[in-house]
């Protein structure tokens, strides 16, 4: 854990008491910076990505390659007023961008970034745990549309809570599988198990079916139909502006690193690989996958609701579960 | 085309007249729904139709076309500015906007038209801009649009 | 949300819409029980300013009929006023208009069918084909000195005639943008399966809506009515071109998405054709700035990008209009959109008014 590295770090300095109040605040500071870091780099990434794609050129004028763009979009949005509807129910407006910027903070927490040590907490159970972490929008999503006091918001709250309960399911099947292959739920137990196979080819249709349950389930492009701006105005976030608007751009940004990572430590082998320090592969490989479901928003278009939600049950279910039946045959031979 | 309309023409003797250019004039306008219907054997849809404003008289041109080959039949009446005249909307729904239209900057009122409310201005403008006598006048110069309920 | 329906107004300031449209859709669950449209908020009284200006100077409120298209709407009355006049123009300048038009009806379509990609949700789409359409707008600028109102004709012949070598730049621009609609846009749209889902199937406009109200154009060659008046009442130099009438038989969105796109493609092969074929000579207006035009009617139609547009013009002898009527397209698709709306979903009903591919700048004049 990072909190363990640091401490061993100043033990050289201070006495154990003020050790422990040291290191304590630093990892807090480290999170910080992480957590407001990712949406920053990725947010750059993505608007050139998506610019280039595009043929345009993306954010120039604003430091070199325009890399401080969303530095002065940060600063911007932290100066705007909180303007507020007069018919917004005050408690649940207020009270769910403070509960999903917590989520997110949790998300950075316990993540893997690169290394056994470089966790912030470390939880036997850590597959678990991020899965309920991801999964806990729908309920966040219905209570924030429905304090808006809003037809637009209700209708893109109600959408976007079926659609994530939908692809949970298939998700926690997912991980099922995964615990049976490797024998147990935390993340670095299951990178460890993949140093000489990986994951991906004991099981690629649990990848499959984890990749596309995932983009669905963080609400993201080609599945961010209830957000869809050209429809219905951003959907279940139409009352949101400024600073609290931000907060849930955070998130998105926290959650496609997390199902990066995810997807890179469960079936690509984590950090391991041949030549290279393993800490570079993991990162090549996040990079690699981050860039591929970046593309996804800027090429495809968006399934009706009914369609995401038929091809969630009738598809996405069924191949998991056969799936998972495959692996259990499988540990039995 | 001709030969349609020297058949029309005979069928409402005491109706309609030939003029210039293959337009026929309607000079009784109760007939107008029973000439309509003869046209409506042969031709599809009403093309558009034209108000003009001669005080103290509105000419009305109904074009009408067909979708196969290049026909079109001028139907033209008139009418007197204050009356009303019956609207085709049963024989040719694609009438349904424009007769609107007409009530719209002119005033002429159709019966028996479902539905004649004011299409491009809105509901509560004073007046019927298109005619020749049109001012404008203090009241819609004071126009604010926030009488209407959105 | 179940019981009583909802009334929602897709009002006239909403990102989906084109342009200023305004639909009031009773909603129940995720169904469209039925749609009103009101239009009208973009009315700017051009057929009362026609009784107000010249002749020539009315080529500058035509143009903002169609704004996508404009060139067409000023031929269309050009064309007019020289069947009121009798006048003659020579060939040459027949010539340059054609071209000028397919080359507008080229950009009427890109922007069509960007727009209808970005309401898929691939905003990717729309980028791609505003840039193609951008090879054709350099053109349109050098050769009339405006990109999006050209106000390029008068009556009588065109303002500028074509320069040197600008055969050439349209050839070349031709060739990449045919390049893109066959290859590129093949991938992104008409044949990939998440566009054939959000658009096979729906928004189904049956031959009996089309001829009871009178829709023309692309979309009524979706269901199969092979009619064009660049065929049936050939104008212009349009009967010494060979192309072919493009229809489908489907009559559902992507029926009228494919419409548009076969006839971008027809339309490159027709502008090839007018530029081997052009005559030289010059483009010299053969009519004074301010002429008096005999009494009468006049009416002359034409197919616009978007359908059969008219123009009736009424004259007494004077220098000014007495009565001008515009026949626009739009509206009667328009009118026609409330019966195809009924029963569909929420989220079709912004894609089934995308294809039907309003402009309100005509709509309302």
């Amino acid at each position: 854990m990072i909190f363990n590295e640091i401490y061993s770090m100043l033990a050289y300095y201070l006495p154990p008491k003020a050790n422990l109040i040291a290191s304590a605040l630093a990892t807090f500071v480290l999170i910080l910076i992480v957590l407001i870091a990712t949406p920053i780099i990725l947010g750059w990434v993505d608007r050139k990505f998506s610019a280039r794609i595009q043929s345009r050129y993306g954010p120039i004028y604003v430091g070199k390659f325009g890399l401080l763009q969303n530095f002065a979009d940060v600063i911007k949005l932290m100066g705007k007023n909180f303007v507020t509807n007069q018919y917004v129910d005050r408690f649940s407006y207020n009270l769910i961008p403070i509960l999903s910027s917590a989520l997110s903070f949790l998300l950075i927490a316990l993540l893997p970034f690169g290394a056994p040590s470089l966790t912030f907490i470390s939880l036997p159970y850590n597959l678990l745990f991020i899965y309920i972490l991801l999964a806990f929008s729908p309920l966040l999503i219905i209570i924030a549309s429905w304090g808006e006091n809003n037809k637009f918001a209700v209708l893109g709250g109600f959408r976007s809570a079926a659609q994530i309960t939908t692809y949970e399911l298939a998700l926690i099947v997912t991980f099922i599988s995964i615990g049976i292959v490797n024998g147990s739920y935390d993340i670095i137990n299951v990178i460890g198990s993949q140093s000489l196979i990986w994951n991906i080819i004991y099981l690629p249709l649990t990848a499959v079916v984890f990749f596309i349950g995932s983009i669905a389930v963080i609400e993201r492009a080609p599945f961010d139909l209830p957000e869809s701006s050209q429809e219905l105005q951003a959907g279940w976030r139409i009352e949101y502006s400024g600073l609290k608007y931000g907060l849930f751009m955070i998130g998105d940004y926290v959650k496609l690193l997390a199902v990066s990572i995810l997807f890179v430590s469960l079936f690509l082998g984590g950090w391991s690989g041949a030549f290279l320090p393993g800490i570079i592969w993991f990162w090549i490989k996040t990079v690699v996958a981050l860039m591929f479901l970046m593309s996804l928003r800027w090429s495809l278009g968006r399934p009706r609701i009914d369609q995401l939600l038929s091809i969630g049950w009738k598809w996405l279910l069924p191949l998991s579960v056969i799936n998972l039946i495959i692996v259990e045959v499988m540990m039995l031979i | 085309m001709n030969d349609f309309t020297d058949k029309l023409l005979k069928a409402f003797l005491n109706g309609l007249k030939a003029s210039d250019g293959g337009t026929i004039e309607l000079t009784d306008k109760k007939k107008l729904l029973k000439v309509v219907e003869r046209v409506r054997k042969n031709f599809d849809i009403l093309f558009m139709l034209t108000v003009v404003d001669r005080p103290p008289n509105f000419e009305l041109n109904y074009v009408f076309s067909k979708y196969e080959g290049r026909d079109i039949l001028i139907l033209r009446t008139l009418i007197k500015h204050e009356e009303s005249i019956d609207s085709i909307t049963n024989l040719f729904p694609s009438a349904d906007w424009e007769e609107r239209e007409a009530y719209d900057l002119f005033g002429i009122k159709f019966d028996g038209h479902p539905n004649l409310k004011r299409i491009l201005l809105p509901e509560d403008w004073p007046g019927h801009p298109l005619r020749k006598d049109f001012v404008v006048t203090d009241e819609i110069k004071n126009w604010t649009g926030l009488d209407l309920k959105f | 949300m179940e019981g009583r329906g909802i009334e929602l107004n897709i009002g006239p300031v909403h990102p989906a819409t084109h342009g200023v449209l305004k639909l009031v859709a009773d909603i129940e669950g995720d169904t469209v029980k039925n749609a009103k449209v009101e239009i009208g908020f973009l009315h700017r009284g051009k057929e009362k300013i026609a009784e107000l200006r010249y002749f020539n100077s009315y080529f500058p409120i035509v143009d903002k009929l169609d704004y996508v298209g404009a060139l067409n709407w000023e031929i269309l009355w050009a064309s007019t006023v020289e069947k009121a006049m009798n006048l003659e123009i020579n060939d040459r300048v027949k010539y340059i208009r054609a071209v000028m038009a397919e080359i507008q009806r080229i950009m009427s379509h890109l922007v069509y069918i960007g727009s209808f990609g970005q309401d898929l949700g691939n905003l990717t789409f729309f980028i791609w084909a505003l840039r193609e359409r951008e090879l054709l707008m350099d053109i349109v600028e050098e050769i009339s000195g405006g990109r999006l109102a050209p106000m390029y004709n008068r009556v009588g012949g065109v303002f500028y005639d074509f320069t040197d070598g600008i055969a050439d730049k349209i050839n070349t621009a031709l060739s990449k943008i045919e390049e893109k609609v066959k290859k590129e846009y093949r991938a992104m749209t008409y044949e990939n399966s998440l566009f054939i889902m959000r658009s096979k199937g729906i928004g189904i406009m049956g031959q009996k809506v089309i001829k009871e109200n009178g829709v023309t154009g692309p979309n009524m060659r979706a269901s199969g009515i092979k009619r064009d008046l660049r065929k049936d009442e050939p104008y212009l130099v349009y009967d010494k071109v060979d192309f072919e009438i493009i229809t489908e038989n489907d009559s559902d969105v992507y029926a009228r998405f494919m419409v548009r796109v076969r006839e971008i493609l027809e339309s490159i092969k027709i502008i090839r054709q007018l530029l081997k074929d052009m005559p030289k000579g010059d483009a010299k207006i053969s009519a004074p700035w301010i002429m008096k035009v005999p009494a009468g009617y006049t009416l002359v139609r034409h197919e616009m990008s978007k359908g059969e547009g008219a123009m009736f013009l009424v004259t007494d002898g004077g220098l000014k209009p007495y009565r001008l009527k515009i026949r626009s397209p739009s509206f009667y698709s328009l009118q026609a959109l409330p019966l195809v709306l009924e029963g569909c979903k929420v989220a079709d009903a912004f894609v089934i008014t995308a294809s039907m591919d309003p402009v309100m700048g005509e709509v309302d004049r």
